[in-house]
């Protein structure tokens, strides 16, 4: 498993996440929650497009891809280990929109 | 044997009559990518005519189908940004967050010209005489052409191309042979707009393919950004035929780091700065200079941290920085080193001789921090162009200042420091296009002017900003009196 360790690593991880529980999601018939996790999806796609910005790219430290691993067998515990990455990444991206929408991903697997 | 590039001509792809080509590696696969013509004199008329025939429907077509055009352009560059980004990547061995980065900024120069419509409006006066009105026109003025470098390959020709055409203009470009692949899509999104045949031309080429189209007797101006040997060669010639030129060159920038500053912040800020793009940027930063105990700090950290980057291939995404462009450019950083260590400089991280698992042919330099560095050497005032940071003393605020504007260059500087006084001092005195405070890039975005002075700029308009509509404009004063 990979360490974190820039912006695009950090957004490519929820990007793959996100559509990990689409999938999931839609294979058991959980529309509603398929269509959020690709809402959520596409969100970070475009976030991870328009907030990439040269000059404030920095290294990033402290997040491994093996601490957030999903397992789908148990929804709720999947979802707080989401809701975990997406808390434990937010402060450390220094583009406050990408900041906020980590934010707003991980309250809303908290719901 | 790979494919030949083709050059656009005319709304056409069409084969060089080249009897050379050079060839594009993946630096760090060293993969044969393709082979790049080296476009001849005759290909450059061709160019050129086409563009000149384009001219005289393209500025008569509305100013906002021209900039509605730009929209379509920005859509279809959004739809595909991801390959974008790994193309660049690619050709030219950065990291994927610096592609996505490059062509956010180009996309960024896209917007800017979606405002001609705006900016691109002049100014009259009623009754400068008993009944007579004065008014002034900005019109295009022709046929302009970029050479543009290989280290930001798809951005920097958008720094100049959309401003240009939206304006009324036509326009070639000749990319850098190294870095051909960014610009051949972003020709196909071009040819995808379906502009009229003509408006927006690309030609491939080295130094014969360039001087052909300087000294065309139909190019109206030119765009350059590289070395700033180069950058003067591209300045006199293009003024002794005649035209309009902004060439951007090389850089030597320094940062000062003030005792005030907060060090662990500035050396993440820092790292990014002097290493991003393996350096290879003319904003990159070359010199840190520690003022009093800064230094040491800064030695400290930077040591703990430069260490510690992941150097690798651009297309994972952990990798934190890539390789140069090529195996030349590695020898020719790592003799720089040499030479800074006879010059009596302590190497802190050394990249010489650096290699990658996986890509044992990359044209790897590790990220190297040298201290110690003294101001008449080679190291402090040579343009590395690679992911070297040299470290130099200061013992004051004044010192620094007087180091930094010995630079024969004038690109860019910054300045760490929570001191707000010494932040203006440092903006008020500092020779340098570009001024960062608390920031390490200090690249101006696409409504700015680039800056530049000294040694880093030949010619009076900077590319971006207002000034790439007083380049890419012909203004005409219009007296009336009507009795």
């Amino acid at each position: 498993m990979a360490t974190l360790n820039t912006f695009g690593a950090v957004l490519s991880h929820a990007i793959a996440m996100e559509a990990q529980l689409e999938d999931w999601y839609s294979r058991i018939g959980e529309d509603a929650q398929a269509k959020a996790a690709a809402k959520r999806r596409k969100m970070l796609e475009r976030v991870r497009r328009e907030n990439v910005v040269e000059i404030t790219l920095e290294p990033i430290e402290g997040l491994d891809a093996a601490d957030y691993q999903l397992d789908l067998a148990d929804a709720a515990a999947a979802r707080r280990v989401a809701a975990r990455f997406y808390q434990d990444a937010a402060p450390k991206i220094n583009v406050r929109s990408a900041q906020r929408a980590l934010e707003r991903c991980g309250k809303q697997h908290l719901r | 044997m790979s494919r030949m590039i083709k050059n656009y001509i005319d709304g056409e792809w069409v084969a060089s009559a080249a009897a050379h080509s050079s060839p594009v590696h993946d630096p760090a696969t060293c993969e044969l990518l393709a082979h790049c013509p080296d476009s001849t004199a005759a290909d450059i008329d061709q160019a050129v005519q086409a563009a000149k025939a384009a001219f005289s429907e393209w500025r008569s077509t509305p100013v906002l189908v021209r900039a509605q055009a730009m929209h379509h352009f920005k859509v279809m560059v959004e739809e595909r940004f991801e390959d974008i980004s790994r193309i660049v990547v690619r050709e030219h061995g950065k990291t994927m967050d610096e592609a996505r980065g490059e062509v956010r900024r180009g996309i960024e120069s896209i917007d800017f010209a979606m405002s001609v419509p705006v900016l691109m409006r002049s100014d009259g006066l009623e009754d400068i005489s008993s009944g007579i009105d004065e008014t002034t026109l900005r019109q295009p003025a022709g046929v302009f052409a970029a050479i543009t470098p290989f280290n930001f390959p798809f951005m920097v020709p958008l720094w100049f191309l959309p401003t240009a055409i939206t304006c009324g203009n036509t326009f070639i470009l000749k990319p850098s042979p190294q870095t051909p692949l960014s610009t051949e899509l972003l020709f196909e999104l071009l040819d995808e707009l379906d502009l009229p045949e003509g408006v927006v031309n690309l030609v491939n080429g080295g130094v014969p393919s360039a001087t052909a189209l300087m000294e065309h007797p139909d190019v109206t101006g030119v765009s350059f950004v590289g070395s700033s040997p180069v950058a003067k060669i591209i300045y006199e010639t293009c003024t002794r035929n005649g035209k309009r030129v902004q060439a951007q060159g090389g850089a030597k920038n320094y940062i000062a780091v003030m005792p005030d500053a907060d060090i662990a912040a500035s050396v993440k800020n820092i790292l990014g700065a002097a290493y991003g793009c393996a350096g290879q940027r003319c904003l990159a930063a070359a010199v840190a200079v520690g003022v009093g105990d800064a230094y040491d700090q800064l030695k400290d950290e930077l040591s703990a941290q430069v260490a510690n980057l992941k150097v690798g291939y651009g297309l994972d995404e952990t990798t934190q920085m890539g390789t140069v462009i090529s195996d030349a450019a590695k020898d020719r950083i790592e003799s720089m080193i040499d030479r800074s260590v006879d010059d009596g400089a302590e190497v802190l991280v050394d990249g010489r001789g650096f290699s990658v698992a996986g890509y044992a042919d990359g044209a790897w330099v590790g990220p190297t921090l040298i201290a110690d560095v003294q101001p008449d050497t080679t190291m402090a005032n040579e343009e590395v162009f690679g992911p070297v940071l040299s470290l130099m003393k200061a013992d004051s605020f004044e010192d620094a200042v007087q180091i930094i504007n010995q630079s024969r260059y004038g690109n860019a500087a910054s300045i760490f420091t929570n001191n707000g006084k010494q932040a203006r001092e440092f903006k008020y005195n500092v020779n340098a296009g570009n001024i960062g405070v608390n920031i390490g890039v200090a690249a101006p975005s696409a409504s700015f002017p680039f800056g530049g002075q000294k040694d880093s700029f030949f010619g009076d308009l900077h590319g971006q900003g207002m000034d790439s509509i007083e380049f890419y404009t012909e203004r005409k004063i219009v007296i009336e009196r009507w009795v």
